[in-house]
């Protein structure tokens, strides 16, 4: 069933295929933000970001005709910006098979408990961290690298899931791969994410 | 009978349920098992930091360049005139 949004789209893309360029002008403008931050979440490059908008809402113009209307019109329309961003994107020696994504070896081995069997923490808290801390540009410079390492597969399911709140089914469509490989490559990313972090946020 | 959760499954499994309320047994196991280990419990609380940490990064400011650039570079689409010329 159609969201209110989602019918506007369909309304909006009935009337640019009988010819209304302000309905496409329209249709571009609703969602112009969401493209460009989500290709600069994925690419993250300004450049490679507006690039990838422009070949994005080219590529909208020129097959409006072939959206079946099936789907949400941001489900299309994230695979496009997807397709885009991945063509952009070089490929690394350092590949997927090669990140580790190790659970912390408290888990790996026995909890240690006292003598009343309680379990006893051994893997260290995360310190809180302020907004001023967080806006910080060492800080985030920090957040950015971590990110930048992350292989392109996982983060474009950590920015779809986590960041964007799309569910495990849409972004399974838009990716073009199974429910259980969105899941596997979202535990991922969160993983090497949070590895990434842990000795920042823990010293 | 109880399903028994180590911490090595709460590492597999937590990430699938991290926000959602599910009832299954292993979600339910899982819960049990995070009130006793103040080590699942850390890492938990660190994971969704993680998150919450990449959700609050803020995108360069959208360049309104690009939408002129965009409409002035569009040509005509054929397809979209036929189906003008059609209707």
């Amino acid at each position: 069933m159609h969201s209110h949004d989602d019918r506007k789209d369909l309304d909006l893309i009935r009337d640019a295929r009988r010819g209304n360029e302000g309905a496409f002008t329209q249709l571009v403008r609703r969602h112009e933000s969401a493209v460009y931050n989500f290709a600069y979440k994925v690419c993250r490059d300004e450049v490679k970001a507006q690039e990838a908008w422009q070949d994005t809402f080219v590529n909208v113009y020129r097959k409006l005709g072939q959206f079946d209307g099936k789907s949400k019109f941001t489900t299309w329309l994230y695979s496009i910006v997807t397709n885009n961003c991945l063509m952009k994107h070089r490929r690394r020696k350092i590949d997927a098979e090669s990140i580790s994504f190790d659970e912390p070896e408290a888990l790996a081995e026995e909890p240690v408990t006292d003598r009343s069997g309680r379990k006893i923490q051994t893997l260290p808290s995360w310190r809180e961290t302020p907004l001023d801390t967080v806006m910080k540009k060492e800080f985030r410079s920090h957040l950015e690298r971590a990110i930048v390492k992350l292989p392109l597969e996982y983060r474009l399911v950590f920015t779809l899931r986590d960041i964007e709140g799309q569910g495990a089914n849409d972004t399974a469509r838009i990716l073009k791969i199974s429910v259980p490989a969105v899941k596997s490559r979202l535990r991922r990313a969160r993983v090497f994410l949070r590895n990434q972090l842990n000795e920042y946020m823990t010293s | 009978m109880r399903k028994v959760i180590r911490c090595t499954d709460v590492f597999v499994h937590i990430c699938e349920n991290l926000d959602e309320k599910l009832t299954s047994k292993r979600c339910r196991a899982i819960r049990r098992h995070l009130k006793d280990c103040p080590n699942c419990r850390a890492y938990l609380a660190s994971l969704k930091t993680t998150i919450r940490l990449y959700k609050s990064f803020t995108n360069p400011a959208f360049p309104e360049e690009i939408r002129k650039n965009l409409f002035s570079n569009l040509k005509p689409n054929p397809k979209l005139a036929r189906i003008r010329t059609q209707s």
